[in-house]
């Protein structure tokens, strides 16, 4: 059976505004296939699941259809959609035990819907018994009222109760939220089977795991509108939407490395307001609020790319006309930009230093949003890399793309333009900074050079907001301050506000903590991570501790004799690293020495890396 | 009855050490009230008492038992004599106790069952025009006292329109078939019948109502409504089953309340009750009729209360786990 959505537009009526739920949204699904439906809390994924069912609240206003192999059922009746419920489209609904009757016990609760089919009592008992123990629940607490079951058998037996007519279509809203690992991997299984079987799968989750491991298609909601729509497998290697990279930034994988981002910003809402003009007409229209204010300061019109406010390489066509969709690889992508964009990318770039080859013909790119980690042992060109990067050295050859601009040509031509689109943190910040300047100066520095900004008051004010964004005080007295007067871990943050004040798109860190402690490592690594969220950074970040890069990198390239020997995703890397040469880096970070070691080829040469 | 089969004696020991408490009190409060049966015997009558004489009628009615003898007397069924109406206690209660069943429990039923589907059905079309304007009207009829409707309708269709009798339970010495004593005691308990309904059908109204707008948006009511059910067995076998406990509840506190609160509508209507039998039982200070009512009011409010705890747990098998 087949399910055709097209056009759909849902939204709740609720006095003088609604709420737009879905937004013009197509999908389509087949037999035999399950389509994951995700996206942050309040994206109308649940709003379409009871839309299939017919079950939206009485405020709701619908356009578009939906329609089950070829019947319209938006606009059925009562009668004619109780034809259809649970015996063509059946839903398991979230909140586990809150949708099963405290009054009733499971298995009637089941059996119910072939009863009322005119099942004889038991026949439809042990029928119901038979799928429940399919299902992993035995006859006596099938017995059971539903507070008198686990949150695994409650979910366990919501499971049977939308199977007991053995339906063509399946919704299951977050089927496994709130289970513990067993039980999940259980009710995976049984999904599989499912569509094995031919069902029909919508799975509605949060789970990008269980999506990514059940799903054959993907679609990423956003404010009712599908962001992307990608096949399963991609979601977590290779997302081309930036909403679809912050999701799975944000969700706890069991393979995962890097520390839990959020989405910079927060969710909104869009309501649909009616105005009365100056002129006396009413005038519809659409507008973003944030979920604690109905009116959000005045309007902010939905022009334009929705996820643009929280986006990391939103630019100014972003906010003009309406998106639509383009494909980028398999995917399909609500992004002008085709998708996730490249910032930086550096093909054959080479130099040299006299006669010691700093770095050889060695390709980079920098995905827009992500934090790519430089690892390698001293001397192998890291930092040498990151100046390359950075503008500070020019490279003997090999082209440098910034932002889709020759940097070469632009860095000639329009410094001024190019400059405070990158900003810099150095190895040892004591030494990066001068000590006949007060922290006020140091911070203010960029600024001046740069010349953008001429009024004293204005520097003033983003001074003190790159200060207060590192968490460093903005009293007068400690702006008057000297570096011999600050310990290290302050110095860093000035630093790090230094590098911030002049608003970069691209953040270059070359071992920015190696010279702190431990402690004040990981405030000033988990404050500077917070920083690159919520600014929408992208950030290359250079360090020799493998270690700490696979808590901060969504990325990660290895560097060994003055070029990348590899790159990937940072799990990807750290579990199955491929050349040697790494394989060697990440024992000897987990202090495995040469027991280890030894059953590398080439080892007992003084050095593969150094070959 | 979780608890109860873990442990049955305590339930009962808690109940009988309740009564006990309540024998004492209804033993002794009626005593203290001002004013005796030889000062309300002869207060309206133009004898003048000297003060011999009254002592020796006050020792006459004096009861001399005390309390130890007030609890022998009632574990031998003996609940004393009217001293006013010259009859055992127990004669005069009985005569009066099947009126008393036959309006509260009428009108306790009708108004139960009828606010509860009425709620219900309420609920379901909510935002209606005529769900709206019911709501209001029952909210406005809440208010009434039911001595002020009572006292209406007795104005109206007793004595002004006629229709119905404006006093008793029956006629007097009418020499009926059995239908037409059962039409005859209809006709007498149609008006007293109405004002009680009147005072308690609309807080069953808006009790079942908004139980059930809760239940409603519940998700397991969105559960019964995608599994295709007929909207009916939606309605009560789902939804209306939770919001049932509560009606229960309030169902049993009026029933225990049976007695007291008949005593407006029976003055009312002089119907020949227990809550009559009480009100000129005090107003004679005849202690040992009031004493026997006021215990027995007292019993039935631990009965219900028994009875009660035991079909809930027939009806929501959550309370059990609620000790």
């Amino acid at each position: 059976m087949t399910i055709q959505i097209k056009d759909l537009t849902i939204s709740y009526q609720d006095l003088d505004h609604a709420l737009l739920a879905l937004d013009h949204l197509d999908l389509a699904l087949h037999p035999g296939k399950i389509t994951a439906l995700v996206g942050e809390s309040g994206s109308g994924k649940t709003t379409l699941g009871k839309a299939v069912m017919g079950l939206l609240p009485k405020n709701a206003r619908t356009k578009g259809s939906i329609s089950v192999d070829g019947i319209q059922i938006l606009g059925l009746d009562e009668a004619a959609m109780n034809q259809l419920r649970w015996s063509q489209v059946a839903m398991v609904f979230q909140n586990g035990a809150a949708s099963l009757n405290p009054v009733h016990c499971l298995i009637d609760q089941v059996a119910e819907p072939l009863l009322q089919k005119g099942i004889v009592r038991r026949k439809a008992m042990a029928a119901a018994l038979d799928l429940l123990a399919r299902m992993g629940i035995d006859a006596d607490q099938a017995g059971r009222y539903p507070h008198e079951l686990s949150g695994g058998q409650v979910q366990r037996g919501l499971l049977a109760m939308s199977l007991i007519l053995d339906p063509p279509v399946l919704i299951l809203d977050e089927p496994t939220a709130a289970l513990d690992a067993m039980t999940k991997g259980f009710i995976t299984k049984v999904i599989q089977d499912l569509r094995s079987a031919g069902k029909t799968i919508l799975l509605i989750t949060h789970d990008l795991d269980l999506a990514r491991n059940l799903a054959d298609a993907i679609a990423v909601l956003y404010l009712g509108r599908i962001m992307e729509y990608l096949p399963g497998t991609d979601l977590v290697d290779s997302p081309c939407h930036p909403y679809t990279l912050a999701l799975v930034r944000a969700f706890p994988f069991m393979d995962g490395m890097r520390d839990l981002g959020g989405i910079r910003g927060d969710a909104f809402y869009r309501m649909v307001h009616a105005h009365t003009r100056e002129n006396g007409r009413t005038h519809a229209h659409v507008h973003v609020a944030a979920p604690d204010a109905v009116h959000q300061g005045g309007h902010a019109p939905p022009q334009g790319c929705l996820f643009q406010p929280r986006c990391t390489q939103a630019v100014l066509e972003c906010s003009l006309g309406d998106v639509g969709f383009t494909a980028c690889g398999t995917h399909q992508v609500r992004c002008i930009r085709g998708g996730i964009a490249q910032i930086l990318s550096f093909e054959k770039v080479a130099k040299s230093f006299g006669k010691v080859k700093a770095l050889a013909p060695t390709d980079l790119t920098l995905m827009a949003g992500e934090v790519f980690c430089l690892v390698g042992e001293t001397g192998s060109g890291k930092t040498t890399l990151a100046s390359i990067a950075s503008g500070a050295v020019a490279p003997d050859q090999g082209r440098r793309i910034f932002q889709n601009r020759d940097m070469d040509r632009w860095m000639k031509t329009d410094f001024a333009s190019f400059a405070p689109k990158i900003g810099m943190i150095y190895q040892n910040p004591a030494e990066s900074v001068s000590h006949r300047f007060t922290v006020f100066d140091i911070v203010a520095e960029p600024l001046r050079i740069q010349k953008q900004e001429i009024d004293p008051e204005k520097i003033r004010t983003r001074v003190l907001a790159a200060l207060a964004d590192v968490r460093l005080s903005t009293a007068p007295e400690f702006l008057k301050r000297y570096p011999h007067e600050l310990n290290m871990g302050a110095i860093q943050r000035v630093c790090i506000a230094r590098a911030l004040v002049h608003a970069p798109d691209l953040l270059i860190a070359d071992e920015p903590t190696s010279s702190l402690d431990p402690s004040v490592q990981a405030k000033v690594l988990k404050m500077l991570l917070g920083l690159q969220i919520e600014k929408g950074l992208t950030m290359l970040f250079v360090t020799h501790d493998i270690g700490l890069a696979r808590k901060v990198a969504d990325r990660i390239g290895v560097m060994a004799n003055g070029t990348i020997i590899e790159t990937g995703p940072a799990a990807g890397i750290i579990n199955h690293p491929e050349q040697a040469c790494t394989k060697i880096l990440i024992n000897s970070a987990r202090g495995l020495g040469t027991r280890s070691l030894a059953s590398i080829p080439g080892y007992e040469k003084e050095n593969i890396c150094r070959s | 009855m979780r608890i109860w089969k873990k442990n049955w004696s305590i339930p009962v020991f808690v109940y009988l050490a309740a009564a006990l408490v309540m024998a004492y009190a209804s033993f002794r409060l009626p005593n203290l009230l001002p004013g005796d049966f030889v000062t309300a015997m002869y207060a309206g009558s133009d004898v003048t008492l000297n003060a011999e004489q009254e002592a020796e009628l006050r020792a006459f009615y004096q009861d001399t038992h005390g309390f130890p003898g007030y609890l022998r007397n009632l574990a031998t069924l003996d609940w004393g004599y009217s001293h006013a109406f010259m009859a055992p206690v127990s004669q005069l209660f009985l005569q009066a106790l099947p009126w008393t069943l036959l309006l509260m429990g009428t009108a306790h039923v009708l108004s139960t069952l009828l606010g509860f589907v009425l709620g219900v059905e309420a609920a379901w079309r909510r935002g209606s025009l005529l769900e709206k304007a019911v709501v209001g009207i029952m909210t406005v009829l809440e208010g009434i006292p039911e001595i002020c409707s009572g006292v209406l309708l007795l104005l109206v269709f007793a004595l002004s329109l006629g229709w119905f009798p404006a006093a008793g339970a029956q006629m007097a010495y009418a020499d009926h078939t059995f239908g037409q004593w059962i039409a005859d005691v209809a006709h007498h308990l149609a008006l007293p019948l109405a004002t009680l309904i009147l005072a308690y059908l609309p807080g069953n109204f808006l009790l079942a109502r908004a139980g059930m707008v809760m239940v409603l948006e519940s998700w397991f009511v969105l559960t019964a409504r995608a599994k295709g059910l007929p909207p009916v067995r939606v309605r009560y076998v789902h939804a209306a089953r939770n919001a049932l406990l509560p009606m229960v509840t309030r169902f049993g506190l009026r029933f225990a309340f049976m007695i007291t609160g008949a005593l407006v509508v029976e003055t009312i209507f002089s119907y020949p009750g227990l809550g009559t039998l009480l009100f000129n039982a005090i107003a004679m200070r005849d202690l040992p009729l009031v004493q026997g009512i006021v215990l027995f009011s007292a019993i039935m409010v631990l009965v219900v209360n028994l009875g009660m705890e035991y079909i809930y747990n027939l009806l929501d098998p959550r309370v059990g786990h609620a000790y």
